[in-house]
């Protein structure tokens, strides 16, 4: 449904989005995360058409969005992050414009209305003035916007953003309930938020992007290594070199004295293999092993780890 | 071209939601009212001694037909794109399936149109003078004035669309508006300065100065017309470029 090449967008001298390149096929909701200021909206934009790339192609539908925007554009719905409306219409009247503006035949707009305005769970607004809701229905009025023309693509900026907790979780369960008719794109800061919603996530930072997968994938690939716990007995100092000295074991990430001769290790491993082997060496050593386990590293750690290595990196090479 | 219809439209209905439209009219009309009462009083104490007559000398005879213009052309068409553009709500409009002419066009049909809205109360006035009988009312002279005056509406809308495509604001794009077309007026006005003929006659044709008073009397000279027209098109034609050049590349 989508496919970009090498995208790159410069304000002036700045480097938004600097030669990105995905995919995203029929169905899928992809989560596209990253840091404020990553370049989220910028590539959003390009993708919906309101910027043009400096560098780079991007294809909807497999219509080139480049050569024929026009042609792209009517396969998306767009909610831009801050759902600018038109606050002096009504809700119905500004669904009405917007269908008619996107295509919509006139015999079906009422239809397709009624049909969004459902959907969004604005049905009691309908007649009122736009400028006079709080922002969690507006939000939802450019949700329904963005489905009046029942497009197979979604691409949504933010769509939680500034809804409370029921909203919220309104907003994710529409977005899950229309899994695998509709592709939807959509961006976030939220974390849970793409753990809940989406089948695949994009990790973007300064404009490149420094990760990609499943949500389950990314918690365990992402960083490169796994982390395991361990708890063995024996002294400390004796576990901690017996523990450092197995292949693969990379670094002690912090030690708990549970009894007097019962430790807890988290250790830093390179694959599952150095558990085993570190199972093995304790073994020998005499150490009675009570627990070893892979420690689930939350999407926040991956996230966290990806877009500040770079930072982290160059600050040890000053050093 | 659905999409010029639809954004026309909604500009309209933009229009007269807004208290500017109300202002405007109520303004207009007043000044209007009070000029035609002026005028008709004049005409009324010298009857039969002047050559022009009230309907001509009201459309194209005074100065103060052009100030109000100056005035309100930036107020009606300052809003066209750059609320847009303050708003945010530009984004949807330049995201929906449609071009860029098609925005430019619709907002350009919804500003002609309160243009014509503002002038059709003065029909009123022709009717007025013609069941009066005291004055003979030439029916193409009163053609060729609304003619002259949609033509000189579609320069001074497009002029201030142009504007409301390059400002960041509806305060700058009125400004702009004020500035150029207050210019060409001035411009009009050094045609009085002691220059050649020759000059002045540049000079009042650029200004639009001389366009009313001859439309009024019953000329259609279309060199005004031709003048019109291609400010019109190349208002529109750099307002398209402005939202393009928005999109950056």
């Amino acid at each position: 449904m989508i496919e970009v090449e090498n995208l790159t967008r410069q304000y002036g001298d700045r480097t938004a989005v600097n030669g990105i390149s995905f995919a995203v096929r029929k169905g899928e909701i992809i989560g596209f995360l990253g840091p404020n200021g990553a370049g989220k909206s910028t590539t959003l934009r390009m993708l919906t058409g309101y910027l043009q790339p400096t560098d780079g192609a991007i294809r909807v539908g497999g219509v080139d969005a480049v050569r024929d925007p026009i042609g792209a554009r009517r396969f998306i719905g767009y909610l831009p992050e801050s759902v600018p409306l038109y606050k002096e219409m009504r809700v119905e009247e500004y669904l009405r414009y917007r269908a008619r503006l996107k295509g919509v035949a006139r015999a079906q707009v009422a239809a397709r209305i009624d049909h969004v305005l459902a959907q969004a769970d604005i049905r009691d607004v309908r007649q009122r003035i736009i400028g006079q809701l709080s922002k969690g229905y507006r939000s939802r009025v450019g949700l329904a916007d963005a489905l009046v023309a029942d497009p197979p693509l979604l691409v949504l900026d933010e769509p939680t953003a500034g809804l409370d907790p029921n909203q919220i979780r309104q907003v994710r369960d529409l977005i899950r309930s229309m899994a695998g008719e509709k592709t939807i794109m959509l961006s976030t800061h939220i974390l849970p938020e793409v753990e809940s919603t989406c089948s695949r996530v994009l990790i973007i930072n300064k404009g490149r992007l420094v990760g990609e997968g499943a949500p389950n994938a990314l918690r365990t690939s992402g960083t490169g290594g796994q982390v395991i716990v361990l708890e063995a007995r024996g002294t400390r100092a004796e576990l901690e070199q017996r523990a450092l000295q197995v292949q693969g074991v990379r670094r002690l990430l912090d030690v708990e004295q549970l009894e007097a001769d019962l430790l807890r290790l988290r250790l830093e491993i390179e694959s599952v293999a150095a558990a085993e082997a570190l199972s093995l060496a304790l073994a020998q050593g005499g150490h009675a092993i009570r627990e070893l386990r892979r420690e689930q590293t939350s999407l926040e750690d991956v996230f966290t780890l990806l877009t500040t290595r770079e930072a982290a990196e160059a600050k040890a090479e000053g050093t | 071209m659905n999409g010029v219809l639809t954004v026309a439209k909604r500009e309209i209905f933009a229009f007269f939601v807004s208290p500017i439209a109300y202002v405007v009219l109520t303004v207009w009309l007043l000044f209007f009212g009070i000029v035609f009462y002026i005028l008709a009083l004049v005409f009324a104490q010298q009857a039969g001694a002047s050559e022009t007559n009230l309907l001509t000398a009201f459309f194209g005879g005074t100065t103060l037909f052009y100030l109000p213009l100056l005035v309100f052309a930036p107020v009606m068409t300052m809003r066209l794109l750059a609320e847009e553009r303050a708003s945010g709500t530009i984004e949807p409009l330049l995201t929906a399936p449609i071009s860029e002419t098609e925005v430019v066009l619709g907002k350009y049909i919804a500003a002609l149109t309160f243009w014509c809205v503002l002038w059709a109360p003065t029909l009123s006035y022709v009717w007025l003078v013609a069941s009066s009988g005291e004055h003979v009312v030439d029916w193409g002279a009163i053609g060729t004035t609304y003619l002259g005056l949609f033509s000189i509406g579609a320069f001074y809308m497009a002029v201030g669309l142009f504007m409301s495509a390059i400002a960041r604001n509806q305060i700058v794009a009125a400004m702009l508006t004020f500035l150029v077309l207050g210019g060409l007026f001035v411009i009009g006005l050094a045609g009085y300065a002691n220059v050649g003929d020759d000059v002045r006659a540049i000079f009042e044709y650029v200004g639009l100065w001389t366009q009313m008073s001859a439309f009024a009397k019953g000329i259609v000279d279309t060199r005004y017309l031709v003048y019109d027209l291609t400010v019109v098109i190349l208002s529109l034609y750099l307002s398209v470029q402005a939202l393009q050049t928005d999109r950056g590349a």
